[in-house]
């Protein structure tokens, strides 16, 4: 019981940091970035290669740099250039990244899954209410619940966190206050893609490598963000934990249908309560 | 002929394919007060937005210190040092009071104003810092947006229909604000269409119908039933 309830958390938080980076890119570029599951899976490949050859600590280092890189490219080439176009338009480019990335991936990687070891000193087990627990997958919980705070205190109390909350709600007014806010965009997707690219490798002795992993957890992100409400930080934390737990007993207890309850958690809070658990604010 | 701070010449401007301004010329000297008065729709805003790079500028010219701004962005009149408290005063509900005041203060331009002065000014934003903007009343967000304004350290501060929604009290008050700010070498431009706080502030105006300047003078040189009747034309 307390051991699903753990593994729910650990799962939880990772879909948390995952649709942290969602909601901050949709606050400021109003896009639903498709290509944010590919950033998550890129990341678990270049950290799981990198990580193979010279640590795991390095391993993380360049699925974030890498990946800071992609989301800024993705920002200048796609959401700046197109931004005074439908939104519709912005988002199926996301979804083209998408399937260009996973093409990349299968291309260099194959197909096949692969699966990496946790750093020897977070291996092994610890006794929690008398059954074994691995380490590593309470460091998963501690890194992030670490990057969420780290997110949430600069968001709150630097002067680029203020802008980019204001510029969330207004460009005009924030730009109006002097705010580059051409500047803000890059940055946050570059923060929102190095997040996921963490996610990633931090995920990958848990959770195996495979091709199709980028597309599965975009799913189960965009579940979070629209039951949390599109936008909402707050909502995405509450909702991130639901899911996770819902995911951890449901395998146990309704094996069946596990994996559809999710998606009847979002039917459900789009019936009740559109606009998700905590509205539309960053 | 000295340069001006702000010079607006024979400027033209867009929303997509609507001509709106067309062209605009316009000056606004060192601690002067002006005022832009006109009927509903005439473009007052649009000069406004026409700075903010949010109409787009095609033709025409602006200045500011005799510096020519090319390319308009959203920041660029903040970067020289223009405040605006926009119409409708826009407030943003996500961030409380206090970081509303920081907003305004984002490119740190030294000078008088600091948080402490603002809440000086305005004590009941300093009571209710950590509320969200919007919680506070039409005429106390009005004040926010003054002192957000206020923030940058402007030379020049553009208010769009300030005295809209404010009780005749605060009219005075923020006439006063206004006046002892231009001691100071702040210079004001004023958009409205009551010309309560016109009379008593501008030294000098211009009378904008259907996107260009049909008159312009000095405020001694008319009184309230000429200036009305100019606007109606
Ligand atoms: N974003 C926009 N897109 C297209 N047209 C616009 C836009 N904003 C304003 N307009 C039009 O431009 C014209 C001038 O508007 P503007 O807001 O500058 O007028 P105004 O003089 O400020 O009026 P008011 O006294 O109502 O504030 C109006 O006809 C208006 O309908
Ligand atoms: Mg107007």
């Amino acid at each position: 019981m307390i051991i699903n309830a753990l593994n729910g958390l650990v799962y939880g938080s990772l879909l948390f940091i995952l649709a942290s980076g969602l909601v901050l890119v949709y606050g400021l570029r109003r896009v639903v970035n498709f290509a944010h599951g590919a950033f998550y899976m890129l990341g678990a490949y270049i950290g799981y290669s990198v990580a193979i050859h010279a640590g795991f600590i390095p391993g993380i280092i360049a699925a974030a740099a890498v990946l800071i890189a992609v989301g800024v490219a993705l920002d200048l080439v796609v959401f700046r250039k197109l931004a005074d176009r439908d939104p519709l338009v912005t988002v199926l480019v996301t979804f083209g990244v998408l399937l260009v990335l996973e093409d990349f991936v299968r291309t260099v990687w194959g197909t096949g899954n692969y699966a990496i070891d946790p750093p020897a000193l977070l291996s092994g087990v610890v006794q929690i209410a008398g059954a074994p627990f691995p380490i590593y997958r309470l460091f998963i919980v501690f890194a992030s619940a670490l990057m969420a705070g780290g997110m949430v205190i600069w968001l709150r109390y630097s002067r680029s966190g203020l802008w980019v909350r204001a510029a969330s709600h207004s460009p005009v007014v924030a730009a109006m206050c002097g705010v580059r806010t051409n500047v803000l965009g890059p940055l946050v997707v570059g923060l929102g893609a190095a997040f996921a690219g963490i996610a990633g490798i931090v995920a990958a002795p848990f959770l195996s490598l495979n091709p199709s992993m980028g597309a599965e957890i975009l799913v189960m992100s965009f579940v979070v963000s629209v039951v949390g409400g599109l936008g909402s930080f707050g909502g995405a934390f509450i909702s991130a934990m639901i899911l996770g737990q819902i995911q951890a007993f449901g395998v146990v207890y309704l094996p069946e249908i596990a994996a559809l309850l999710p998606f009847l958690l979002m039917a459900l809070v789009l019936v009740v309560r559109p606009q998700g658990i905590l509205g539309n604010k960053v | 002929m000295t340069t001006s701070l702000l010079e607006l010449r024979g400027v033209n401007a867009f929303y997509g394919s609507a001509h709106i301004l067309q062209g605009v010329d316009l000056s606004v000297q060192s601690g002067e007060r002006v005022a832009v008065v006109g009927r509903n729709g005439v473009g007052k805003t649009t000069i406004v937005n026409t700075l903010l790079g949010i109409a787009a500028m095609r033709g025409g010219s602006v200045h500011m210190r005799g510096e020519s701004l090319l390319k308009l962005a959203g920041h660029t009149a903040a970067t020289h040092g223009i405040a605006v408290v926009p119409q409708g005063r826009m407030i943003l509900p996500n961030l409380s009071i206090e970081e509303n005041l920081k907003l305004g203060a984002s490119l740190r331009r030294p000078g008088e104003w600091t948080l402490d002065r603002i809440y000086g000014l305005f004590p009941m934003l300093a009571e209710r810092r950590r509320s969200p903007g919007t919680a506070l009343s039409g005429g106390q967000q009005q004040m926010l947006a003054i002192g957000r304004a206020l923030m940058a350290n402007p030379d020049l501060l553009i208010l769009d229909e300030p005295s809209e929604g404010l009780a005749p009290v605060i009219v005075d008050e923020l006439e006063k604000l206004l006046r002892d700010l231009t001691e100071t070498g702040v210079a004001i431009l004023l958009i409205e269409q009551h010309l309560r706080l016109v009379l008593d502030l501008a030294e000098r105006f211009y009378v904008l119908s259907k996107g260009h300047v049909s008159e312009t003078g000095l405020m001694k040189d008319v009184d309230r039933e000429t200036l009305q009747a100019r606007i109606m034309q």
